[in-house]
This record gives structure tokens, sequence and C-alpha cells, in this order.
């Protein structure tokens, strides 16, 4: 599959560094916190009709459109179906907003426990006691190929 | 809610605002000519026909009293033309400032503004330039043309300085200033952009150094977009970018005012709209936005140069003879839009050159003039700019479009050749043409299609065997506000382009046709969907049905309500957002919501695809049912003939709705070519027109025996005894005075002739 890579998306989350934890489901993930702009609470979604449903839908986030992304559908795995949060990343072909159930929290990351084999994932990391956070690969995650795929 | 795509009376003002703006360039044009060569028959008669035109033009529209101006310059060009007056410095400033002052009454008019002082303060000068005055000498005396442009001159001790059209209006004001009324200042706003004028203004007509722009009318503030043209002082460059970032910022303080709204509501429990301090805000924005989207627009002909080259070029190339006319200097567009078409305009261009337009052998042997017609012509009609291309070479091959189109769809070899002409559109069909080696048009025409598309523009083909070719293309004048209609369908509310509205219908009982609903419209079928199921949000929609119209197909859409008209300010939903055919973007709302702007042509795709449950190849496969001509094939034809655009749109207008159907001609000669096409039931002409006149026009349909039954009507804003005489003796059989002429008594006039339509 051709997936662009952009030159940032060497900024992968690593131990030592603070990551915003993002719950989609019973899973947790973790993203660069200098990728993330902020969270917004329960935007207010606009379906998109006709759009893949991984979109899952718009919101105006001070006058701007943002798309809200399925993190489930987006890795292929269960979708999330709803916006309950949305964590807005910076990505090189503008701002998204990526779905998470629960409310994100921010920490910092302990040693790597091991690479992630999950696709736009880097790394798998222990947070707490005996919670896993699998790192996203942000550029990856959300390129025009994966979207439309 | 009144069927939107009627246009309305004001839409026609505008039509002939941007028509008159025209006519009396190329009045100042002539004029120029005038006073430079002296008088000869055509150009006296070309002068007066412009003035009689924009007379018309502007009675049809209802401008009473720029009609009446327009007669006092007729009456007085009439006066020049039967030589009861020559012409002189004193002369052309009167018909000068006749012109200036239409300039001046039109936006007046357009505005609603009370004009009639400065309507009658302009007629009186224009009817006290009819007084003789020094009648001896110039009324026995033959005009000596070359003498008057020194004699002007002279009058005011300027050197003469060859064809400088700025010395001539410089010159000669002295002389308009010691006749009997003060002219207004009358240097053309356009005029330093007419003719060659290379030298200097004479430095020796310090009282001509008055303000270019007459005082009256100068705006509070200065709209680059409203036909201003002044010298280099006035004006400041900027990068683009910089426009974009000022027009973004703007957006941002809309937003962030918006969200000042709601926080007066929610905290202090205040509704904004009651707070004069708020509303003065979001006023001083939304004229600041307005502001800021004006200073983007560029003048469409900006690309003239461009295309003028790339006619000589390939002219030369190809061993041809051809002019390049540009037309409609004052219509602007935004950048991005302009910088859009630039590509697609040149396509078409060099297609004319090196398709249309013939060698000049062949021209001769066809009785045309060696030398080919390249026409570029702009023009702003409501919330879009319509751009013209067209040649008078060959034309296209209809026959042998759809032969080439035939090879790779049955369906080709059924359709008429409106629908067959539309299949140049089809990407493919160009490499088929090219092998053959017929003129392929076709080449890449797909491509500009495409390009169109992209600033939701359209496009439409026009061609006569032999005659020309004319493609038009209508886009919008700026991409970031667009008007729309904006509907509900499922609990969700939708904006539709406005450009993309034919119609609205109300609930009415659909048939199905070939497994597929059908409603009415227009006296022929247009297949019916529901909105909800064509964008999968809901079921069916029990409301009115809003027609659209894609590039070439009509379809029409079933919504649960109406709920307004406005102006969106489109956005984009961003890169990460695959592309949906059936969303053009969307706009935030006053109260921070999302409006979703759903874009035709996709919807039609998508609702044919539903219907018929099959997946159509290409985008938006042409053929079927065509956009134009409206009417059903039962009912009625009248051929419009006038060299007025405002007037046969109009007229078309009228006879469309009124369930006609409509064809039209700029000429005489014109309309004698459509008839032997399709002999019409019914003319309706004008009298004055270029080439060959109504009144030639009905003596040729009188005397060839396959029209020599067609009604003609002669429709003129000439009330004269003489010529209604003139139109009767050639064989017309009504004559009706534009002037006095309502939608009402035109439609029972042709009524009474042709019983009412099928």
């Amino acid at each position: 599959m051709a997936v662009e890579v952009a030159p940032e998306a060497s900024t992968a989350v690593g131990a030592g560094q603070l990551a915003l934890l993002v719950p989609v489901g019973n899973d947790t993930y973790a993203l660069p916190l200098e990728r993330v702009r902020e969270v917004a609470v329960e935007p207010r979604l606009t379906e998109l009709p006709t759009a893949p449903p991984v979109v899952l839908g718009i919101f105006n986030l001070r006058g701007e459109i943002v798309p809200l992304f399925d993190t489930g559908r987006l890795l292929g795995l269960r979708p999330v179906n709803e916006g309950a949060y949305a964590v807005l990343v910076e990505t090189e072909h503008g701002i998204a907003g990526l779905a998470a159930t629960e409310m994100p929290l921010t920490v910092r990351l302990s040693e790597s426990v091991g690479r992630s084999d999950l696709e736009a994932t880097t790394e798998t990391f222990l947070v707490g006691d005996r919670r896993l956070a699998v790192a996203l690969n942000v550029a990856e995650l959300l390129s025009p190929a994966r979207i439309s795929r | 809610m009144s069927p939107p795509e009627q246009l309305s009376e004001q839409d026609f003002q505008r039509l002939f605002a941007a028509e008159a703006e025209g006519r009396l360039d190329t009045l100042v044009d002539q004029l120029l000519t005038l006073e430079k060569s002296g008088p000869s028959p055509e150009l006296l008669a070309s002068l007066f026909r412009e003035a009689h035109t924009v007379k018309g033009g502007a009675a049809v529209v209802g401008m009473a009293q720029v009609a009446r101006v327009a007669h006092a310059l007729e009456d007085l060009l009439e006066e020049v033309r039967r030589e009861r007056r020559g012409v002189d410095a004193s002369l052309i400033d009167a018909v000068l400032g006749g012109i200036d002052s239409i300039r001046t009454l039109i936006p007046l008019a357009l505005a609603g503004e009370d004009h009639e002082a400065q309507a009658s303060e302009a007629e009186q000068r224009l009817r006290g330039g009819l007084q003789p005055r020094g009648t001896a000498a110039e009324a026995a005396g033959q005009p000596a043309p070359p003498a008057s442009p020194s004699a002007s001159a002279a009058s005011s001790g300027t050197p003469v300085s060859g064809h400088d059209a700025i010395s001539r209006s410089e010159a000669a004001q002295p002389s308009a200033a010691s006749a009997s009324a003060p002219a207004p200042p009358t240097t053309s706003p356009r005029g330093p952009a007419v003719g060659p004028a290379p030298a200097a203004p004479s430095a020796a007509a310090p009282s001509a150094a008055a303000p270019e722009r007459p005082a009256p009318s100068e705006p509070a503030v200065i709209h680059p977009g409203e036909g201003g043209h002044w010298s280099g002082s006035e004006m400041v460059q900027m990068p683009v970018h910089r426009v974009d970032e000022l027009v973004r910022l703007i957006g941002e303080a809309s937003a962030a005012t918006l969200r000042l709204g709601s926080a007066l509501l929610e905290q202090l429990e205040r509704d904004p709209s009651t707070v004069s301090e708020y509303r003065d805000l979001v006023r001083s924005l939304n004229e600041l936005q307005e502001l800021a989207l004006r200073a983007r627009m560029v003048p469409v002909m900006s690309l003239a140069p461009r295309l003028r080259r790339a006619v000589r070029d390939l002219a030369r190339e190809t061993g041809k003879q051809v002019r390049f006319e540009t037309r409609g200097e004052d219509a602007e567009i935004d950048r991005g839009v302009l910088d859009r078409l630039a590509d697609p305009l040149l396509h078409l261009v060099r297609n004319a050159v090196d398709h249309g337009i013939e060698p000049p052998e062949e021209r001769r042997t066809l009785g045309k003039p060696p030398e080919g017609m390249v026409r570029l012509h702009a023009m702003q009609l409501g919330s879009e700019v319509i751009i013209a291309v067209s040649d008078d070479g060959r034309g296209i091959d209809v026959a042998r479009v759809r032969e080439a189109a035939g090879r790779s769809d049955s369906t080709a070899m059924d359709m008429d050749d409106e629908s067959a002409l539309y299949l140049i559109f089809r990407s493919g069909l160009s490499t088929a043409t090219r092998v053959t080696g017929l003129s392929g048009r076709g080449v890449g025409l797909d491509a500009v299609r495409a390009s169109l598309n992209a600033v939701r523009g359209r496009i439409e083909v026009r061609s006569d065997r032999g005659q020309g070719t004319e493609f038009r293309i209508a886009v919008p004048i700026t991409m970031a506000t667009l008007r729309c209609l904006v509907v509900n369908a499922s609990g969700q509310t939708y904006a539709i382009p406005l450009h993309s509205v034919r119609a609205v219908l109300m609930p009415q009982p659909s048939t199905t046709v070939s497994g597929r609903a059908m409603t009415m419209f227009d006296g022929r079928p247009v297949p019916i969907s529901s909105l909800a199921s064509v964008l999968g949000t809901g079921d069916g929609c029990s409301g009115p049905a809003v027609v659209i119209a894609g590039l070439t197909r009509t379809h029409a859409l079933a919504v649960d309500h109406l709920v307004d008209q406005r102006d969106v300010v489109v956005k984009g939903l961003g890169e990460l957002v695959p592309r949906l055919p059936a969303v053009a973007g969307a706009g935030v709302e006053p109260d921070g919501s999302i409006l979703l702007v759903l874009e035709a042509a996709g919807l039609i795709e998508r609702a044919r695809r539903g219907e018929m449950g099959t997946h159509y190849p290409s985008a938006d496969s042409v053929g079927g049912v065509a956009v134009e001509p409206a009417g059903t094939p039962h009912s009625s034809l009248i051929l419009v003939v006038d060299d007025a655009l405002t007037v046969r749109e109009l007229q078309r207008s009228i006879f469309e709705h009124a369930g006609y159907r409509v064809q039209v001609a700029a000429n005489g000669d014109e309309a004698l070519v459509r008839m032997a096409e399709e002999r019409p039931d019914l003319v309706l002409t004008d009298i004055q027109m270029p080439v060959m006149d109504g009144f030639v026009l009905t003596e040729k349909i009188r005397s060839q025996p396959a029209l020599s039954s067609v009604p003609v009507i002669i429709l003129t804003s000439r009330a004269s005894d003489e010529d209604r005489k003139r139109g009767l003796e050639a064989g017309a059989d009504g004559y009706i005075v534009k002037s006095g002429f309502d939608q009402a008594a035109l439609l029972s006039a042709v009524e009474r002739l042709l019983g009412a339509p099928a």
C-alpha cells in the first residue's frame, strides 16, 4: 500500500516524553503531545453524506471546519462510530480530529515495552500498572491514502 | 417562493448595465474616430445604432430616465446623420457628456436611487446641443472633417498631438464650457484606456485637469468593481497573498464575533441582535469582508494579452488571418477563479484558430472575409461572469462528432444535434476524431470541462455549420461566497448553489417511466428523486422539488421544505476528506452550526446511479436530457431577432416561461440562417441591427415561398409613423413599440398570432 509518510513522522513518542493517552473503546493510544492542538469535548458534528464511514462528520472549530475521523476504523479495528471527544492533531494536510471515547489525559511515558505491529503505530508503552498504550504514527494514520482506501 | 430560475427585473437591469457599458465604450471609440477621421455614412449609422440600442435596452428594462437621455443622444446623432448638424468639438463634447451622464445614471437606476434631476439636466444639455449654433456655417458648409480636431485644439490653444485620445477631451473641454450649458467633467472614465494614447496629456489645458470622475457620483467608498478607472497615483499594488491574509483574518474576526454573540446570550442573557454595538460590529465586518473580497477582483480581460498573443502566434503558424476582438473590459472576477480559467480559455481560443477559422483562400471561396474573427466577450450577470469565446469559422460538424462517438456509444446515433454537440466534452472522443482527421474540436475539451468543474463553472456550446462556434463559460465571480437555496431534507439543512437551480416545483405526483420516477418541468419529463435518499440520509421527502441542472442533465430533487436563499461563505472540507462529488463544501452558520453546500453535477450522478441501479462509466456522461432548450417539442417556435443581448435574453425568458420554444439571432442575416435550419412559427424582430436590418429581413422572409407565411412582428423603440409604414410595407404583421411594451402585451400579441403555447 502506498502510504505517504511525512518527514515529521519521526516525531514519534518515546520514553520520557509527554504524550496524550487517547482511549478508544477498550484500547488506549498515545499521541506525541506536540502534535496535539487541543481536545474538543462533544463537538457538534454534522454528518457528511456520501463520505466513507471513516469520516464521522465535520464540526466547526472557531470558524474552521474540521473533519472528525473514526480512530478505530483508521487503524483497521472495530469502529468507534461516535465522537464524544475529538483530539485535534496537526497534520501536513491540515488539522483533523481523532475520535476518543473517554477524556484523554496527559502522561509522561516510561520505557517502551516493544514494537507494535499494528498499522500506523510505532511502539507499545506501559502506562500505569497494567495498561498498555500503543503510540500512533499520525502522519501515516491521517494520510489521504489511508482515509480513502 | 417564486421560481428562482426566472431572471428578475434587476437581473435584466444588470445585464443591460453590462451590455450598455460595452456599447458606450464603442460609442466613445467611434466618436474619437469621427473626430479624427471625419464623418462617413457607415460610422454615423453605427454611432446612431449604438445609441439607439442603448435607448431601447434601457426602455425595456424599465430605466426610463436612462432611456430619455439615450433618446436625446440618438436624436442629436440623427441630426448629424441627416447632415443638419456638423461635426465639431462641441458636438463631440455634447455626445461624450451624454455618454458620461448615462454611465452615471445607470448605477443610480440599478440602486433604485432617485436620478430624475440628473437625467433631466443631461437631457436638456443634449437637447440644447440640438439647437442650431452657428447654424449658417455648420449646416450650409459640408463638415470639413480633418479640420475639426484642429479646430477644437485651436480653440484652446493646444497643439494638435496626432491621434491623442486624451488631448481630445482635454482640449475640447473649454469649448464645451463656452457653450450654453456647462458640461459635466466629460473625460470618460475609460478615457485613458480608449485608443492608443502615447503622448502625455498636453500641458496647455489647465482647466481640463479637473477631477476625472464626476463628483456627484463619487461613492463614499471606492469600489474597484464598480467601473472606476483612476489614475496611477490612486492605485496601490499589493501581493495577492496579502489580500488573502486580509480575507482570512476578516473571516476569523467574523467567527469571533459570532462567539461573542453567543457569549452575550449565554453569560449575560442578552439577545445580541438587540445590542446596537454588536450590530454595528457585525455590519462593519460584513462590509469589510465585501471590500476585501472585492480587492481580489481583477478584470477578466487581464487575460486578453496572453490570449491575443496565442491567437497571433497560432495564426502565423497555420497561415491564417485572424483578428482577435475583446469585449467587456469591465467585467471583473476573483483572481483565484480567473487563474483557473486561464488554461481553459487558452485552449478554447487556440481551438478556435486551429480548427475553427478556415485558411484565407477557403474563406474567400466561401464568400467570407479572408480575415477570420475570434472574439472574447466577458459580461457580469448577477453573481456570475459569462465569458464567451466565439469564432466565425467553419463550425462543428455534428454528424462527424456523432459518428466518432458512436463507435464507443451506440446511443450517440439517436441523439438530436444539440445533445450530440455536447459529446465533444467526452473524454476519449478527441483521439477518435483526431484519427479520422476531422476538425477535432474534441481535443482536450474534457479537460476544459474538468477545470471548469473545479471552479463551479458551466460550459455551453453553440455551433452553426459554416458560421462559427461559440463556447460560453459561466463561472461564479468569487469562490468565496455563493448564493444558495437552503433546503431541509430529513432534518438536515443543505445549501444548493443557486446557479444550478432551475426551478422549484410544488409537490406533485410523479409518474413512472421505464422504472424511473419522472415529473414534468417546462413541459418535459425530468427524473425526480428524494434528496435524502440520494444522500443516503433518509427516505422519501414529501415537500417541493428543486430542479437542478448539471453540465448536461437536469434532475428534480424532492426536499422536505425550503428554508431560504442566502449567500454562503463556502469553505473547503480540507485535504483529508476524500473528494465527494455531491458536496461542494460547507459554510458556518451564525449559530455555529455547519451548512453543507451541495454540488449539482455530483448529486445528479448519484441520483441516476441510484435510480438506474447501474454505475455510469464517466462522471457525467453526456447526452440524454439536454438542459436547453426548454419548451416541448410541440410548442411553437419563436425566433427573436435583436442585436441587443439584453432584449434577446429578456424576450427569451418571457416566451420560454410562457411555454414557447425560442431561438435567437443577432441580426437579419443570422435570422435567415436559423430559419433555414428550422422554420419558426413567428419572428419577432428589431429594426436597427448591423449586417441586415429588420425591414430587409421582413422583405426577405416575404420573398421566400417557404417562409412567406411566417408571421413577423416588428419590435422597435422607434415610434415614428414613417417606420411603422415602412415596416408594414415590408410585410410585417404587427408593430410593437418597445418603450410601450410590457410582458403581458407582448405575450398577448404573440398569442393572437400563434394561439396559446401547446
